[in-house]
């Protein structure tokens, strides 16, 4: 699964432990799926989607 | 060796506390029943009591890190320990059922069933390294 999560951090300005910390999950849950080497819960794409005002599909799209 | 934020963990945390004195407690009963107890000594109470002690610090390690799958609550993090503990669980496996059929066939040692537990650990080691190597991330380093 793809993912514009690095796009949209870097847009706003913050670092992988900034994200991290929103979420509340670890810096190297953030490094892993921002480098596609995890995909996240459904629960946790939802966060994701919650910290960033967007929806899902506008952050993960099908796709190596 | 850096752990990143994973140590920051309170879930971390709480297992090296529950795994401290467990371990202590392992040592300490192994010390005392080798002082205590000859081997291969008749099974009475006394002697059955003092070699089951140290098997209570053995459940005492595998609640606690039951407790770990269960008390982490950062997804990526337990997705690392859990491929640790696959990979333990494959080399525990795959060591002991090779050495038991060198022990059929061979003259061999037979390996003490004891010993499957500290293998697992070692297992989890190489566990830890295959995380490292395929993620780029070992989980605990505890």
């Amino acid at each position: 699964m793809k993912n514009r999560l690095k796009v949209l951090r870097a847009e706003r300005g913050w670092s992988q432990q900034d994200l991290a910390e929103r979420l509340e999950v670890s810096r190297q849950s953030v490094n892993a799926i921002e480098t596609g080497r995890y995909d996240p819960s459904l629960p946790l794409a939802f966060r994701i989607a919650d910290v960033f005002g967007m929806a899902i599909e506008d952050i993960f799209q099908r796709g190596e | 060796m850096s752990c990143g934020t994973s140590v920051k963990n309170p879930a971390y945390r709480r297992y090296t506390r529950r795994m401290m004195p467990l371990s202590l407690l392992y040592v300490g009963a192994i010390m005392l029943a080798s002082w205590l107890v000859p081997d291969r000594d008749q099974a009475n109470a006394t002697a059955i009591a003092l070699a089951l002690l140290p098997g209570l610090a053995v459940l005492g390690w595998i609640w606690a890190m039951a407790r770990l799958l269960i008390e982490l609550d950062d997804e990526y993090l337990r997705v690392l320990e859990v491929r640790k503990f696959l990979v333990a669980t494959g080399v525990t496996l795959a060591v002991c059922s090779v050495w038991g059929l060198l022990e059929i066939y061979t003259d061999l040692p037979r390996l003490p069933v004891f010993l499957v537990f500290p293998l697992w650990a070692m297992g989890l080691f190489v566990g830890m390294l295959v995380n490292r190597i395929t993620q780029g991330a070992s989980g605990n380093c505890a």
